[in-house]
């Protein structure tokens, strides 16, 4: 969907339509989750402070998210991809992959199936939404990004090559902005120069991803549309009102955050292994901590342990924190490994 | 060759070592038992290759020879014989056996004794001696806890650790362990074998009612048991056992003290409400107080019951396979036990408060998990 927050506060509130709007709290720690298009034109971006927002767009209107509404979008979206293929792999609430090589109404090509949904999404939600089509994933998804809003394209196999080798290395899924300035750095700027280092090379700059980087420069990446994907971690993070440089604010403020993630944990029935405690200072240098235990943790109290031990860790304060979160992966789902029985660890 | 025997009293040694005929063994010649004939002396064997079982009947005879006999069909025409004296022929060249009894003359084909399996030569390291019943009852307290899982065969038996001071008995199927430690059966030579379940059932179900002395001998790779007129000599499994001694945990701090035959009983009843495939049960404690409830969500079908017990530490909830914890107190012979628990996923402990000064023993049971989100 194309500036999926903002359209939908745009279409609900006509006084907004044509105005640079961005959804987010417009308080002084606040920051933009969704800009529409007039404001992005402005550098207004999601992620971005909005204090920043309104310094590059003083005409920028602030609205509160709804995310129920959102989420109601949403499953009317999902409901037009489920009448052409069950293997919807959803990506946010708005994107989402869909394999189509079989779909539900026999119809010959994807680009006919996405001509078709992105139809049946205008009619239905007055909302407009752009595809990517393609024969894997990395690529359906970068053409996504190619005629945004409202547009489509395709890549087929044989134009793969040339496509991915004229691409910015920013412009590839997966490679964020920290990975792009890297590459920047060591000479690499768009998918050719990318595909002119070895494995080896890219293994060694960019760890496991390297891996990932190699194919991708090719065209190449056979993951399946995964209809169950699942997710990953389960986290809370505060922005504060004001930075904190005492351990004792951190404390009951990482009290706030478990509380919190213990709700969170309640309703996607989780249990993790991994509790990572994330800090961003005053001068914005983020850092994250984690610990990993063997089995998974069964108790709440584990998690405020070992987050508290993490916090520990990181004192005393030489500057202020102005951001703390508490994250929980390596997630089993309750009613997985409900009647499982466990097995000695030989 | 010719002998005269009692036929309920050679049924009764057949039977003693015909478990351990395979129903389809790798070579047809292991379906007969081999009889060797000298004079008064009958001895019996039966194999499957792994483990050899003998026994030793005495018969009325001048003749010495051998036969391998079909063992199915030698013991069914004994079993529907009323008790008497039969007259059993051998020819040696065609080995034809022919059975005379009072009324009549049964006549069955042999096989060449020449191809019945030698058992494996006695090659002795050293031995040990004890009684049969504690042999008896390490067997009985060990073997359930085996694995059938072929993939895993070192799990599929029990493991012996002869030390100076004291012999452990070890069997686990990756679910729970037990660990089973006699002081009165000792060797000077420290060492440790992994004996098969099969050998361990046959040689339980042949061990005689009254304490007889059982001699133990070992070999690098076979086990030889004597008791009696029987011997047995079994090939041990030649493999790592795991290192048991770190999965047992060493501070479980929430002990619940409870009567045993209460609870069996009890979990016994709720068992019959559990998931048919599970057999999961929880177990809540909390102030003295344990609850057990069960239920199968495909038949609504739900049970619970409260009972007293003494207990220290943190309210837990905990599951388990019904299945596994009332096989467990079934084998154990104690009025109260103890189970220690620490987390819902990690292994509880069985203690049995009642046993002899000379034994030790220590049940390790791994959780069920359940949801604990409402």
């Amino acid at each position: 969907m194309d500036a999926f927050f903002a359209s939908v506060e745009q279409r609900d509130n006509p006084e907004l339509r044509g105005k640079p709007v961005a959804v987010g709290g417009s308080a002084q720690r606040g920051v933009v989750a969704a800009a529409s298009y007039e404001a992005r034109k402005f550098g207004v971006k999601s992620a971005l402070p909005s204090v920043t927002a309104k310094r590059h767009c003083p005409n920028l209107i602030f609205v509160k998210p709804r995310f129920d509404q959102y989420k109601r979008v949403s499953n009317q979206i999902r409901e037009i991809f489920a009448e052409y293929t069950p293997l919807i792999e959803p990506l946010s609430l708005d994107e989402a992959y869909l394999d189509v090589t079989e779909n539900l109404k026999g119809i010959e090509t994807a680009t006919e199936i996405a001509r078709q949904i992105r139809q049946k999404v205008k009619e239905q939600t007055q909302l407009t939404a752009s595809a990517g089509v393609s024969f894997n994933k990395f690529l359906a998804k970068t053409a996504s990004d190619v005629n945004k809003p409202d547009g489509m394209f395709v890549i087929k196999p044989h134009q793969a090559q040339a496509f991915v080798e004229k691409l910015e290395v920013r412009r590839f899924f997966g490679i964020g902005k920290v990975t792009a300035e890297k590459m920047v750095k060591l000479g690499i700027f768009t998918g050719k120069e990318l595909r002119e280092k070895s494995l080896e090379y890219l293994v060694n700059h960019f760890g496991k991803a390297g891996q990932y980087y190699y194919e991708i420069c090719r065209g190449e990446d056979h993951r399946q549309v995964n209809p169950e994907r699942i997710r990953k971690s389960v986290g809370v993070e505060n922005t504060f009102k004001t930075d904190y440089n005492e351990p004792d604010d951190l404390y009951r403020e990482l009290d706030i955050i478990l509380e919190e993630l213990q709700k969170r944990l309640q309703r996607s029935k989780a249990y993790g292994k991994t509790v990572t405690l994330k800090i961003k200072y005053q001068d914005f240098e983020q850092i994250t901590r984690s610990r990993t235990s063997q089995l998974l943790i069964m108790d709440q109290n584990t998690i405020g342990h070992m987050a508290y031990e993490l916090l520990n860790a990181l004192l005393p304060l030489n500057k202020g924190v102005r951001l703390m979160g508490v994250t929980l992966s390596n997630l089993e789902f309750a009613d997985e490994i409900e009647g499982r029985q466990l097995t000695l660890d030989f | 060759m010719k002998f005269i025997v009692s036929s309920s009293e050679l049924l009764k040694h057949l039977a003693t070592i015909s478990g351990v005929i395979a129903n389809n063994p790798i070579v047809p010649i292991l379906e007969n038992f081999l009889l060797q004939l000298d004079e008064t002396n009958l001895t019996i064997t039966a194999s499957d290759m792994q483990t050899v079982m003998i026994t030793e009947a005495q018969v009325e005879s001048s003749d010495k020879g051998s036969i391998a006999v079909p063992a199915k069909l030698l013991m069914e025409t004994l079993r529907s014989l009323p008790e008497q004296p039969v007259t059993i022929t051998i020819d040696e060249d065609t080995f034809g056996t022919e059975i005379v009894t009072a009324n009549g003359r049964f006549k069955l084909a042999g096989e060449n004794p020449m191809d019945f399996p030698r058992a494996p030569e006695v090659n002795r390291n050293f031995s040990i001696e004890l009684d049969s019943d504690v042999l008896g009852t390490a067997i009985s307290n060990t073997i359930f806890a085996t694995s059938t899982d072929d993939l895993r065969p070192a799990m599929t038996g029990v493991f012996v650790q002869l030390d100076s001071d004291h012999t452990t008995f070890v069997a686990t199927d990756g679910h729970r362990l037990i660990r089973y430690r006699r002081e009165d059966v000792k060797s000077d030579n420290a060492t440790n074998m992994i004996l098969p379940r099969k050998a361990l059932t046959l040689l339980k179900s042949s061990l005689p009612s009254e304490t007889l002395p059982v001699k133990a001998e070992f070999s690098n790779s076979n086990a030889f048991f004597s008791f009696g007129n029987i011997k047995m000599i079994c090939r041990l499994i030649d493999e790592r056992f795991p290192d048991y001694e770190n999965v047992i945990p060493q501070n479980n701090p929430n002990h619940m003290k409870i009567g045993r035959a209460e609870l069996l009983s009890t979990l016994k009843r709720i068992s019959i409400y559990s998931n048919k495939t599970t057999h999961q049960i929880r177990l809540k404690v909390d102030n003295n107080n344990l609850e057990i409830s069960a239920e199968d969500l495909d038949y609504s079908n739900e049970a619970n019951e409260k009972l007293g017990c003494e207990y220290n530490g943190e309210p837990i909830e905990i599951g388990f396979n019904a299945k596994f914890l009332v096989e467990m107190l079934s084998n154990l012979n104690t009025d109260n036990l103890t189970l220690e628990m620490s987390q819902p996923n990690r292994a509880g402990l069985i203690i049995p408060e009642d046993k002899a000064d000379n034994e030790d023993m220590l049940m390790l049971v791994m959780p069920v998990m359940l949801n604990s989100y409402s």
